[in-house]
């Protein structure tokens, strides 16, 4: 069985004379997570409708495990999960029950919801109206959701969007977990700091057009141009430090004199490569 | 071998029918016939039904009358009226919109149910309340049909039953949200009720009452109160039309949106 989850071969959208999508090219293994980094507008939702089979690209092919997008049918969600940013829940049914009612539709165990209750820290809330839940608890409900089935690969269009820092960090955590369990995960984000953590790869798109595409690390280090050092002395003093021969014979005295307490390079983090490759900030 | 029929339903994306997955909808969407929103439409047609038989009941016996037969009809077509269109259009079309607006239409699309085991789902269940309050409404007019009465009256029942709720699917898919849908189905459930009741005082809206499902259910009243059941052959071929038509509509808006527009 293939372990090439998802491949984009030159997708391309248009909505009537207004492009969405230019030649997007991409692969997601299994085991992974791929982020598709942009600004709002960019083309990330139509990336994950494309993929998902709710909408028909205009030009390329796109493949979704192994079965090219324009033949997938509505059995093709038994194996897939998906959380956008306005996934609902039935208001009037409980949270039990709203798990319970799609558990039911994709022959889920009963077992498997308190499991997953109990992980996303909504088992106290259960008999509650889904109405009721703050928006972390709802998102949270829904990710449950998406995840009930075990699927192989999971689409998250910017889970943590309007979150509080600490459920974030448990939907990161969950995340991570799901990753080492094999789940591959396409994730849409506009968040730099969430997709250095998570992804494998990220896609940085702007305007419809990857305009990078590699490991947060590959990306970082590809627009490290000017190498410079952060330093924090032991009197108390910063520092910055390039590559010049007398900043390096000054960095080797202090770390010999043990005047160093914290030493940082200053390799550009995701929003400066995209602030430098697209003049545009992300947010 | 594909009939033409199946093939617009597989080339409208409308593909088999799982049946833990329909038995599952209709349990849900069964439950939600009985909240608030939408129960209140079947309780106030029996209720209409049970207060209009009293009115007249009272109106005859001021005159010194008995309350007649073909008053008691006038109740229950009132009553039956209002239940086969308010629950049937206005619910289903409210039902749908809600789905959408809550955002959880697409959330039960893409968890691998088909659009013809949510069009069931979400039909059947109306269509069940439609001809439980028919039923209902018949004892609530104080009426006590024959062995035959009571298959006419459950037979044009049940087919202007999917009429209505295959009209309350289309309002639905046009409706972005529930007070849209109330809003814009309030208008077509005036012109259903009213053309058959003034048919009773005007002989244009008499004649136009015959072309339209609710005349035929109002008629069917009359017939049942007077205990002369009959198939009325031209009434039945004027429901299956407006079925017919209202499925081909759904077909059409179903193939060029889905049940929700991008």
């Amino acid at each position: 069985m293939t372990k090439e989850y998802i491949r984009l071969d030159h997708i391309s959208k248009k909505f009537g004379e207004t492009t969405a999508l230019r030649d997007l090219n991409a692969v997601l293994h299994k085991g992974e997570i791929l982020g598709f980094l942009g600004p709002s507008g960019a083309g990330k939702t139509t990336t994950i409708k494309i993929l998902t089979g709710q909408l028909k690209p205009t030009s390329g092919d796109a493949y979704v495990l192994g079965i090219h997008v324009g033949k997938i049918d509505e059995s093709i969600y038994e194996q897939i999960g998906i959380v956008t940013d306005n996934s609902g829940v039935y208001e009037r049914l409980t949270v039990h029950d709203n798990l319970r009612f799609f558990a039911r539709i994709l022959n889920v165990p009963t077992e498997r919801i308190e499991e997953l209750l109990k992980r996303v820290g909504l088992y106290e809330h259960r008999k509650k109206p889904a109405g009721k839940l703050s928006k972390g608890q709802a998102q949270r409900l829904v990710l449950a959701r998406a995840v009930l089935h075990r699927p192989r690969l999971l689409f998250l269009d910017e889970p943590t969007s309007g979150l509080d820092p600490s459920t974030a960090l448990d939907i990161h955590r969950l995340l991570e977990e799901l990753r080492e369990s094999g789940m591959a995960i396409f994730l849409t984000t506009h968040n730099m700091e969430e997709a250095t953590k998570l992804c494998n790869h990220v896609a940085l798109l702007n305007a419809g057009q990857i305009v990078e595409y590699g490991t947060p690390e590959e990306l970082c280090l590809r627009y490290n141009q000017d190498k410079q050092y952060r330093l924090l002395l032991s009197d108390g003093s910063r520092l910055l430090l390039g590559q010049g021969e007398e900043d390096v014979e000054r960095l080797s005295s202090l770390l010999r004199k043990n005047q160093v307490n914290s030493l940082h390079s200053c390799e550009p983090n995701l929003e400066s490569v995209f602030l430098t490759v697209t003049g545009r900030a992300l947010g | 071998m594909q009939t033409e029929g199946a093939g617009v339903w597989q080339q409208a994306g409308i593909k088999t029918v799982h049946w833990n997955k329909l038995f599952v909808i209709l349990s849900m969407k069964w439950r939600t016939q009985f909240s608030k929103n939408f129960i209140t439409m079947p309780l106030f047609s029996v209720g209409l039904t049970f207060v209009m038989t009293l009115f007249y009941g009272s109106m005859a016996e001021s005159n010194g009358n008995a309350l007649d037969d073909s008053v008691r009809g006038m109740a229950l077509s009132l009553g039956a009226l209002m239940n086969t269109t308010m629950t049937g259009i206005l619910c289903t079309g409210m039902a749908l919109a809600e789905e959408k607006e809550k955002h959880t239409l697409r959330a039960l699309m893409t968890s691998s149910v088909n659009g013809l085991e949510f069009f069931l789902g979400s039909t059947l269940p109306v269509a069940a309340m439609i001809l439980a309050v028919n039923i209902l409404a018949v004892p609530a007019a104080g009426l006590r049909p024959s062995a035959g009465g009571w298959a006419m009256w459950l037979g044009v029942s049940a087919l202007c039953a999917m009429a209505s709720t295959v009209m309350g699917m289309i309002f639905g898919i046009c409706c972005k949200s529930q007070v849209s849908a109330s809003t814009v189905i309030s208008v077509p459930v005036m012109v259903l009720v009213m053309i058959p009741v003034f048919g009773e005082f005007s002989g244009f809206m008499e004649k136009a009452s015959r072309f339209l499902f609710t005349g035929v259910l109002s008629s069917a009243a009359a017939a049942l109160a007077e205990d002369t059941p009959r198939v009325d052959g031209f009434g039945i071929g004027v429901i299956g039309a407006e079925i017919a038509l209202a499925a081909l509509v759904f077909i059409l808006l179903y193939r060029k949106n889905g049940y929700e527009r991008e």
